[in-house]
């Protein structure tokens, strides 16, 4: 009897948290952005600043989420197929955007590529603008986005081995062949669910974002810089309006990354039941 | 296709995979390479197919340099241990894959490739589960699976890594004589890798006995049974009794019996090798007496356990007689009786390897 009573109390208290933490400001995001009126959110999200903020947000994510598609592929590729030297160093250097606070990011490439920094000088001399410019926000996200897809990856990677790989070419398949063919769709659910991460993080960086972008408002302003810039002008309903399209961005990651969850272990668990029950028969 | 590999050496760190290993098979040959977990047998597999590239040595295809080829040139069809099927396409697919991605003017029409699988399908007895998953499939019909598969580009040689390790006996047994017969039939050359002796010995023309990296024998199944180079050998295709060989007065002995008749073979041997089967049991009087501790009846033979005089306790001796013997002798649990050895081998002792 206490047992029970127990477990109802660590359950509600779990609930409260819950709400209080999560469930709680995602109502307020939503309050706030309409306390004005339907009109003013519309005017809000449609106003010339906030959608220039959008398009370079969907500009970032759009170069940043492919290019790290790819070098998450690769790298887990390196990593999973393959025996080298330097392999955990690797793996550590992958991990290191993670262990990394975003502000520092962003302070790198400054110290790189900044008016005083390494290659700034040079790079202003040719005419190239990469720190308070778009490419220095590409530059930061795609550092901070790095680990999402090979991380994702790596395991289900090690998990499948090489033998699928090598029947392939020892059936005549080409390299590209033999990626396109069996191991993209071997990887296809990790890769989808890595690219999802990368992309909400790619779409809502801050720090690193904010340290490079030089807030130039209608040209390096991203929308959670947008979303700042508001709020600290005391444009409170405007702020949550903007911040509103990133909490459905969230929102729907969330509803798709479920779904995944839902889809994949369920044809891994029905591979497993027919794979028993095939047990049991004969050949 | 014929296959020889000179001096072909692979390690892998410290840890020596096949060292200066020298192998012939000739075209048409189905030879089976057996030998404990660790002795090298799946990475010379790996090394005639091009999945490995050998540290030094040669790998000669037709009397052709292949060492370098890459894997895709070699015209082998490989058959791993766990199938390795392409889980996301059905069987039909997995077949065709190898006709599929051939560049195109060497490709078939996708018709042909159509009745090329289905022929293969029919082949493997599996026409009925083309539209089938390999999550669907038993372990038998994955397996089939998988030859089917290595089978369409027509291989000229058809390796197979631990074929039928996965499968419970009676499957195995099935697919032993089917691929038996799939050989005969179709005249290419396979070689497979096992660990066990029984399948080695059933299903092949020829088997090589590997140990630590290195050939301890070649040959005839039926010739490297009975007569093995070595203890190693012995020891491994099949069960032995391991007896100390005593010598005194220039005589030889096993237990009290006089093996001095036939002791020469190995002059310096000290210890004796006999199979359940070479040693004979009665109730005549005169030979090496012992103790029946325990009676199996397994099918069609009996193996009895004796402890025999002058032998430990915990190394009871095993000798196996007919279903027909035990029935008209009837020997009892607790009887004591008289051995005798019909056959035996003796090695140098510290040949433990």
């Amino acid at each position: 009897m206490s047992s029970r009573l127990g477990r109802l109390l660590l359950i509600a208290l779990a609930l409260v948290f819950l709400a209080m933490f999560l469930v709680l400001p995602l109502i307020i995001v939503f309050v706030e952005a309409l306390s004005k009126g339907f009109g003013a959110y519309l005017a809000a999200v449609s106003d010339p600043l906030a959608l220039a903020a959008v398009q370079l947000t969907l500009l970032v994510a759009a170069i940043t989420v492919p290019l790290n598609m790819i070098f998450g592929i690769a790298a887990a590729w390196a990593i999973a197929k393959f025996d080298f030297r330097g392999k955990s160093a690797l793996i550590t250097l992958i991990d290191l955007p993670f262990a990394v606070s975003p502000v520092i990011a962003g302070l790198i490439f400054i110290l790189v590529f900044g008016g005083n920094g390494w290659f700034g000088g040079w790079l202003q001399a040719h005419g190239v603008h990469v720190v308070f410019a778009v490419p220095g926000i590409v530059l930061a996200t795609i550092f901070v986005t790095f680990p999402f897809v090979a991380r994702e990856l790596i395991p289900v990677m090690q998990a499948q081995g090489k033998d699928d790989e090598e029947t392939a070419l020892s059936l005549g398949a080409d390299g590209w062949q033999t990626f396109w063919r069996v191991t993209l769709p071997n990887i296809r659910w990790g890769l989808l669910y890595g690219v999802l991460l990368c992309n909400a993080r790619a779409m809502g960086e801050f720090g690193a974002v904010s340290v490079v972008s030089g807030h130039v408002r209608g040209l390096t302003n991203t929308m959670p810089l947008h979303v700042e810039i508001l709020y600290n002008e005391y444009n409170v309903a405007a702020a949550f309006s903007v911040a509103s399209l990133l909490a459905l961005l969230a929102l729907l990651t969330l509803a798709a990354k479920s779904l995944l969850e839902s889809r994949a272990p369920e044809l891994r668990r029905r591979a497993h039941q027919s794979r028993d029950l095939a047990r049991r028969e004969r050949v | 296709m014929s296959i020889s590999l000179r001096q072909v050496s692979k390690r892998f760190g410290s840890y020596a995979g096949i060292a200066d290993l020298d192998l012939e098979v000739p075209t048409g040959a189905l030879l089976a390479v057996l030998g404990p977990s660790g002795c090298g047998k799946t990475t010379l597999l790996r090394i005639i197919a091009g999945l490995e590239t050998p540290d030094s040595g040669q790998v000669l295809l037709d009397g052709r340099d292949a060492t370098h080829w890459p894997v895709r040139d070699r015209k082998v069809g490989f058959v791993f241990q766990h199938y390795a099927l392409f889980r996301h396409m059905s069987v039909f697919e997995n077949v065709a894959f190898g006709l599929k991605v051939k560049p195109r003017r060497e490709r078939l029409a996708a018709a042909a490739i159509a009745a090329k699988v289905g022929s293969l399908l029919e082949l493997v007895q599996l026409g009925w589960a083309r539209e089938r998953y390999p999550a669907q499939l038993s372990g038998g019909q994955r397996q089939r699976v998988a030859l089917a598969r290595a089978l369409a580009v027509d291989p000229q040689l058809l390796l197979l890594d631990e074929p039928f390790g996965a499968l419970d006996t009676q499957v195995r047994h099935e697919l032993r004589r089917w691929l038996r017969r799939l050989h005969d039939e179709l005249h290419f050359t396979s070689i497979f890798v096992t660990h066990d002796q029984q399948e080695a010995i059933e299903v092949a023309d020829a088997i090589v006995v590997l140990n630590k990296g290195h050939i301890e024998q070649s040959g005839i199944p039926g010739d490297v049974y009975d007569l093995p180079r070595s203890a190693f050998v012995h020891r491994f295709l099949g069960q032995v009794n391991e007896v100390p060989v005593a010598r005194r007065d220039g005589r030889a002995y096993i237990g009290p019996l006089d093996i001095s008749a036939n002791a020469e073979a190995a002059g310096d041997g000290e210890i004796a090798l006999i199979r359940p089967h070479e040693i004979e049991i009665s109730r005549e009087a005169g030979g090496w007496s012992a103790t029946i501790l325990a009676v199996r009846v397994i099918g069609p033979i009996v193996r009895l356990e004796l402890r025999a005089e002058g032998r430990p306790a915990n190394e009871p001796l095993e000798v196996e007689i007919s279903r027909e013997r035990y029935a008209a002798e009837h020997f009892g649990h607790g009887e004591t009786v008289s051995l005798r050895l019909r056959r035996w081998q003796l090695y140098p002792a510290e040949s433990n390897a």
